[in-house]
């Protein structure tokens, strides 16, 4: 457990329908983003940037769960679903996708949320 | 005298007259978190807030969702042909039921369904049907079937919320018994409903999220006296010293009188000139004057130190024609410019240096906006 934050540095996302852009402190903001975006929008957010350490150090695979897993280490608190889906993007997951995914573990109980949009492996 | 903060930090309530100089709103109510919650009661919770255009929804059925402050409200046509709204929530135990629908990408049901229990209600907002397990008390060994009364369909149905329309414009008023919208609109009601406004339709929209107070833009937008300096572009066709700020209850019109003479159909409207409607709290109407079309803007509030711009536009086809298109890149340009302005006035806010601004004699469509924001939260 060395880190437990998600505000090393600025993120940064886009609209992937209109390229409005985003840049916060906290990869959480982002989903807040997206989901404020979809509300109004319908659109999905990609990732232009996330210059935090536990994503750069992520591993690149497809696989969310497996990412989660790797991840879990530095935040003592849970995964902040942000960081999780700036790790995706690595593979090209836009954050719609991630939260996807991570919608469908957390339904097949693959994994679980201790406080709202923090994540930690079963 | 300015009134700096800590020096002289004694500000006082909105003058009614503008030539004092405590005519603007503290700077308090720009910046304080609290003011936020607040004005979800005050503001948003009292007056007719718009919700949305009656064109994306037009058969029986269709739907869009909208959330204004913490309330989210489902708008539908109904059998009738009539627009109403229902608070996003089941008579059951609460749950929300519908998805976020964008008006954009509206919805089509046969009847609103909560997917906790299954609770169905009609269009009109009656409970239509509920499942079995409602009806008898099979797990409940204290009662028999006999005991369970069933539900009564119209004394369980759905929350409905107040709309009312000014031409195709939707508006919503969550107020217990609350003042007409015609009331509230005035002139404004009759002027927009004078035009064609139901025969465009929804070409595209832009929502961009910013850093400051709601009631920054609001003012921006409520004012030209920043346009020379600062949209120099824009101001080339128009003739600024001619044009004139018309001020009403709660609405005010900024007429931009164009330099050269534009062709009729080039505009909705009668008068050689764009008009910007203001309707308070935070609906705009756009008149361009140069465009046959028009936009809205909803100034949504996030917090108290951001706030989304819903930007829509409307042509005769929804499909944008390449003049129409460089029509809105224009607009978005002006949207850009401003943002930079509201952003840079709303960094000096925080900054608490400054206790309460005070506004100049052609800034009373400002002194308007901050008088109806004193009002609310007083009542």
């Amino acid at each position: 457990m060395t880190q437990g934050s998600q505000q090393d540095a600025p993120f940064v996302a886009q609209c992937a329908a209109t390229g409005a852009t985003v840049t916060t402190s906290t990869a959480n903001e982002v989903v807040a983003f997206y989901r404020r975006r979809q509300r109004l929008l319908d659109t999905d957010i990609e990732w232009v940037s996330a210059e935090h350490r536990a994503v750069s150090q992520a591993p690149e695979s497809d696989d969310v769960a497996y990412v989660l897993r790797e991840l879990d280490d530095d935040f003592e608190r849970g995964v902040p679903l942000g960081i999780l889906a700036a790790a995706m993007s690595k593979q090209g997951r836009t954050v719609g996708d991630t939260l996807a995914d991570v919608y469908d573990l957390r339904m097949a109980g693959s994994l679980w949320e201790p406080r709202s949009d923090y994540l930690r492996p079963v | 005298m300015t009134r700096w903060n800590p020096s002289n930090d004694d500000v006082e309530a909105v003058s009614p007259d503008i030539t004092d100089e405590t005519n603007a709103l503290p700077a308090k109510y720009f910046t304080d978190p609290n003011v936020h919650g607040l004005e979800k009661e005050k503001i948003f919770g009292r007056y007719w807030v718009y919700a949305g255009h009656a064109n994306a929804i037009t058969e029986p059925g269709a739907y869009f969702t909208r959330t204004i402050g913490d309330r989210q409200v489902i708008i539908v046509r109904d059998h009738d042909d009539e627009v109403r709204a229902f608070f996003n929530v089941c008579a059951h135990r609460g749950s929300k039921m519908v998805e976020d629908t964008p008006m954009t990408d509206p919805g089509n049901m046969g009847r609103i369904r909560c997917p906790y229990h299954m609770w169905s209600y009609d269009l009109d907002g009656d409970l239509e049907s509920t499942p079995q397990s409602f009806e008898e008390a099979g797990l409940n060994p204290d009662l028999s079937d006999d005991d369970v009364c069933g539900m009564n369909a119209s004394e369980n149905s759905l929350s409905e919320v107040e709309t009312d329309r000014i031409g195709p414009f939707v508006f919503l008023n969550f107020a217990d018994d609350p003042t007409p919208l015609a009331e509230q609109a005035g002139t404004l009601k009759s002027e927009l409903e004078a035009m064609p406004l139901g025969e465009y339709e929804h070409a595209t929209r832009y929502v961009s999220e910013v850093d400051c107070n709601w009631k920054t833009f609001a003012g921006n937008y409520s004012e030209c006296d920043h346009c020379h300096a600062n949209h120099q572009d824009w101001i080339t066709d128009i003739e600024l010293t001619e044009s004139e700020l018309e001020v009403n209850d709660y609405h005010w019109i900024l007429h931009y009188t164009h330099d050269e003479d534009v062709d009729d159909e080039m505009r909705i409207h009668d008068e050689h000139e764009a008009k910007f409607y203001y309707f308070w709290p935070n609906f705009t109407v756009n008149m361009y004057g140069t465009a046959d079309g028009y936009g809205t803007y909803i100034i949504d509030p996030i917090d108290e130190g951001r706030f989304q711009l819903i930007a829509d536009y409307y042509f005769s086809d929804e499909a944008m024609t390449d003049a129409e298109r460089e029509f809105v890149q224009t607009s978005r340009q002006l949207q850009e410019e401003d943002f930079e302005l509201v952003e840079r006035q709303y960094e000096g806010l925080k900054s608490g240096a400054l206790a309460q601004a005070q506004l100049g004699p052609n800034e009373h469509t400002v002194h308007r906006l901050h008088r109806l924001a004193q009002e609310a939260y007083e009542a």
